[in-house]
């Protein structure tokens, strides 16, 4: 009777706090870290696709096979976190240093694209990466 | 027989000279010679900034107030101790320094280098900056104020530990700053520093935020939206924090110069939508809505929460 009892209460609560969760996650105004982070993914990703644009990149991924649209397309298909990753690791790059202005290695960034590409099963460029599913 | 010394031996001699200049110069970035002036003047001061004489570790404590206090915030050592210091490392670390600040609704913004430090100097705003006055090896972290700067006699003047304005060669100081040339301006919110950059300043705001003062945060990013009127994120911080503070027509205006900012930007339309609806203006409201909606983006979501409560909410 008791345990019936507090099962209910639990469950009453439960369902009362999962509404209220649904209700303040959904509806209205969008938080400004939201909006930061919403800008950064759209700069990263801005970053990478002008990336794509240079000449010595554009060499290089032709000498893989790769026509540059087809690897914007690769690019397109990455997940924000992804986009994050590739720009990450080109700015940990020493010799890359900076993220604008710089120019990075142009080897070094079709690398790391492919690389993130590779583990996301994208693409099948290097054996060693172990695939997503 | 001095002049007998072989070639071999004077070309090795040259060689030692050489690499001990290396040495000397290499580990220090700006090689040893301070920044100069960005006003001209060869003598640059702080003023208006107190001394606390540090107790025993308590140097995170005794800088932070002491650029605290000078912010217009006026607050004594022990009564950022709790906040700051960390009994079981003996120190305070940077974060903690970070979040007192914030804590306290003042603005800290972290530069590094000594052409930000320079600049903030001859803006007149004090700097905290972190020394290793050990070795690499056996690090002893110290914290300290700097609060002039003369290029006459190449001196640091800091107010540290036990003294105040303590005159450092330049030299030694920058041998001693540490790590990545670190330093901390706490500021009111309304005072941007002259190296202001615009992301590391709203992160900072929302810092305020986070730390639960939105009047602050409100006042960092009113200072952000006047200095950069074109950054989007800036408005949308406005907007938010004026609508959380109870000014649904500000916060409205906000979220019009956010979606100017940026056309596509679905969460300025979105939040706007949200505010005019509240204030009874629906018909503006549910054109923004339905802008958000078809710009969609990762909120679509939301946006379509906001849409369909507008419509449900129809008279």
């Amino acid at each position: 009777m008791r345990s019936k009892f507090s099962s209910l209460v639990c469950l009453t609560v439960v369902l009362c706090l999962l509404t209220l969760n649904v209700a303040s996650a959904r509806a209205g105004l969008v938080s400004t870290e939201a909006s930061m982070s919403a800008t950064h993914n759209v700069e990263n990703r801005a970053f990478v696709k002008a990336q794509l644009q240079r000449d010595d990149v554009q060499r290089i991924l032709e000498n893989k096979g790769l026509t540059v649209a087809e690897a914007e397309q690769r690019v397109d298909a990455l997940s924000d976190a992804e986009i994050n990753r590739i720009v990450e690791q080109v700015g940990d790059m020493p010799a890359g240093g900076g993220f604008f202005g710089v120019l990075i290695g142009a080897a070094v960034l079709v690398f790391i694209i492919l690389l993130i590409t590779d583990m996301t099963g994208a693409t099948d460029v290097f054996p060693f990466v172990k695939k997503a599913n | 027989m001095p002049d007998q010394i072989s070639g071999g031996g004077r070309k090795a001699a040259a060689c030692l000279a050489l690499l001990l200049l290396a040495l000397a110069t290499g580990c220090s970035l700006y090689g040893g010679v301070m920044p100069p002036s960005p006003s001209g003047d060869p003598l640059n001061r702080v003023h208006g900034v107190p001394f606390y004489a540090q107790e025993e570790y308590q140097c995170g404590p005794a800088a932070l107030a002491m650029a605290m206090t000078w912010s217009g915030l006026p607050v004594l050592p022990d009564e950022l101790t709790s906040q700051v210091y960390t009994p079981s490392r003996k120190g305070s670390i940077q974060p903690d320094m970070i979040t007192a600040a914030r804590r306290r609704g003042r603005m800290a913004y972290v530069i590094h280098g000594a052409d930000s430090l320079s600049s903030e100097i001859a803006e007149g705003v004090p700097v905290v900056v972190l020394q290793n006055l050990g070795l690499s090896w056996y690090p002893v972290w110290h914290y300290a104020v700097v609060v002039g700067l003369d290029r006459e006699t190449g001196e640091v003047i800091l107010n540290s530990g036990p003294t105040r304005m303590k005159r450092t060669p330049w030299r030694v100081f920058e041998n001693t700053w540490g790590p990545d040339f670190w330093g901390l301006l706490v500021l009111p919110p309304s005072r941007l520093p002259a190296v202001a950059e615009e992301k590391p300043w709203l992160e900072g705001a929302v810092g305020l935020e986070r730390a639960g003062q939105p009047a602050a945060a409100r006042e960092a990013y009113a200072s952000a939206a006047t200095r950069w009127p074109n950054s989007h994120d800036a408005w949308i911080g406005l907007g938010n924090t004026r609508y959380a503070g109870g000014d649904a027509e500000g916060s409205a205006e906000a979220f019009r110069r956010a979606a100017e900012a940026r056309p596509d930007s679905g969460i300025a339309f979105n939040n706007l939508a949200f505010v005019l609806n509240e204030l009874g203006r629906r018909d503006e409201a549910l054109k923004a809505a339905r802008k958000a909606v078809s710009l969609g983006g990762p909120q679509i979501e939301t946006f379509r929460r906001t849409l369909s409560d507008i419509e449900r909410a129809a008279p």
